[in-house]
């Protein structure tokens, strides 16, 4: 018996069309646009997240207004902290001189780098304030690092920090041991600490060890910075500024130790004549710190 | 744009006009959009076949917390959430490892760890980020296909597009990202792609004072990152979830996880 219609085989089709037609529509109604492009994706999210602003400055911006202070700033110590490290921000501040950086002197800051903590690398200068003010004679606890350090020249190098003299890192044998090995020194457990300047210096250490300055470190004025694995730089710092740094007179200071002096009247007051205008600290205080090489009559082993 | 004549829509409209019925699908349809949209004009013209990784020197790390606080400033992070941290480690003589961030939202360390210093036979600091995975657990797993990598090789996350589930969080085996409690979407190191694609380093490599943070194209064969890598010897973290981080750590300590 054959049926009258079809009609009722068309049912299925149409709810098959619906379905496939809300299916899609779904999909093109959720998925967004550019999606699937590059991958499973929006790839226009790509360059919206390009197209951010940035609040950090390039690095070099600074120095095109300011190279009076980068000039400063790229011989001494904080050579390597970029500004914005310190003055935050200054993407802002390049666009319109109307806003203005900060320009951080509280202590807490300088310590944010310089508190004395175990887990910071050894060779990294750091400090604690208590034991760093008793050495230099600092009284008052308040006294701000900025009072005798200038952040962008804080050890006041009287050379500039990149001709520094490369010295060696001391990590092979023969570095030291130049032919047959001392037999004290055979087993490596009964070997010194690597390192020390008096294993090369030992003339020098030992004259330094009969002077006033004998409790400061080698390092304090040989300002040593690790460059490499095999190499650090090494500066003889002996700008007077650099000396005024423990010596300079002030209300903070304690009037004991270290002796404190007035500068520059102090240099006026024993001043023969014109030619002693530019005189450091060390051409006549040489014999407080230590004799120099020639007048110990050694020659520069390396 | 091929795409820019089509009407706009959110989900929720478009939801809404899914309940009038099929007829939306009009509306929809259109050429096949072109592949590759051009966007804002690139510092970088190459952009596209970097491949953007990242290698950290714990030795030189001072944890001065400047990064954190770069980070902070760079990307708008809220107070409380890290899209890169700096964590301390101290190695006690009976083999326990305390680890410890800084407090505080200026993340700096003004004390050590209470222990007496005869018990520590080490301690150190390591920065940590986004690893920017090859194979990112975080991109696979995110239902709707809002966080993916980049053509240059960085890991992101599409905040217009993100739901807000936190499966991703959850799958980060490196602890990275976090829900940002004022857009609800998920967060996390984007290397400052908007920074890196106009030619500048992200916030945190520029902040660091010691050069601690590295940061360069791995496929450039004589680029500073590829150079180092092969002089130095590194190791990756967790390389056992098989995610290929892409950022190297140089002489990593073997209590760091």
């Amino acid at each position: 018996m054959k049926p009258t219609s079809y009609r009722h085989a068309l049912l299925p089709f149409a709810l098959l069309a619906l379905g496939l037609a809300t299916a899609f529509g779904v999909r093109a109604a959720l998925v967004p646009d550019t999606f699937g492009d590059r991958g499973w994706y929006r790839a226009a999210a790509v360059d919206d997240q390009a197209a951010l602003a940035a609040s950090y400055a390039p690095p070099t911006a600074c120095a095109e207004c300011h190279d009076d202070k980068a000039a400063l700033h790229a011989k001494d110590a904080h050579e390597r902290v970029p500004c914005q490290t310190c003055h935050g921000p200054g993407a802002e501040h390049v666009a319109t001189n109307e806003v203005k950086l900060p320009k951080p002197a509280a202590a807490s800051d300088c310590l944010a780098c310089h508190q004395r903590l175990l887990a910071r690398p050894g060779p990294f200068p750091q400090i604690d304030r208590r034991d760093h003010f008793k050495l230099v004679g600092v009284k008052d606890e308040s006294t701000p690092c900025t009072t005798c350090h200038d952040p962008h020249e804080p050890l006041f190098l009287d050379r500039d920090r990149r001709q520094a003299r490369l010295h060696p890192l001391i990590q092979r044998c023969r570095d030291c041991h130049l032919g047959r090995t001392d037999e004290t020194l055979v087993k490596p457990a009964d070997h010194p600490a690597i390192f020390e300047c008096q294993y090369c210096h030992g003339e020098i250490v030992a004259d330094f060890k009969q002077r006033p300055h004998q409790r400061v470190p080698c390092t304090t004025c040989h300002l040593f910075t690790k460059e490499s694995d095999f190499a650090g730089r090494i500066v003889r710092d002996a700008d007077p500024r650099f000396c005024l740094l423990c010596h300079r007179a002030g209300a903070f200071r304690s009037v004991d130790a270290p002796p404190s002096i007035e500068w520059p009247s102090h240099r006026d007051d024993v001043s023969t004549g014109p030619q002693d205008a530019n005189k450091r600290c060390v051409d006549c205080h040489q014999d407080r710190i230590h004799l120099r090489r020639a007048d110990l009559g050694a020659a520069h082993g390396g | 744009m091929a795409g820019d004549h089509h009407t706009k829509l959110s989900r929720r409209e478009a939801l809404a006009l899914l309940a009038a019925g099929p007829g939306l699908l009009l509306l929809r349809s259109g050429p096949l959009r072109a592949a590759g949209a051009s966007g804002p004009a690139d510092a970088d013209p190459d952009w596209s076949s970097r491949n953007w990784g990242y290698a950290i020197d714990p030795a030189k790390c001072i944890g001065c917390g400047a990064c954190v606080r770069a980070c902070r400033a760079e990307n708008h992070v809220p107070v409380g959430r890290f899209r890169t941290w700096v964590e301390r480690y101290h190695v006690l003589r009976s083999g326990e490892v305390h680890v410890d961030v800084a407090p505080g939202p200026n993340h700096v360390f003004t004390a050590d760890v209470g222990v007496p210093r005869e018990e520590i036979v080490k301690a150190f600091f390591v920065p940590k980020l986004c690893n920017h995975c090859e194979r990112s657990v975080c991109s696979q797993v995110c239902p709707v296909g809002a966080t993916y990598t980049s053509p240059d090789g960085v890991v992101l996350v599409d905040s217009k597009h993100c739901i807000g589930c936190g499966y991703c969080v959850q799958a980060c085996p490196y602890g990275t990202r976090f829900i940002n409690p004022e857009t609800h979407v998920a967060d996390k190191c984007t290397l400052c792609y908007h920074r890196i694609r106009h030619g500048l380093q992200p916030a945190c490599v520029q902040a660091c004072p010691t050069g601690a943070r590295l940061f360069g194209d791995l496929n450039d064969p004589h680029g500073m990152l590829t150079t180092v890598l092969s002089q130095r010897r590194y190791r990756v973290l967790k390389p056992e979830m098989g995610t290929h981080p892409k950022c190297f750590y140089l002489g990593l300590d073997r209590e760091v996880v």
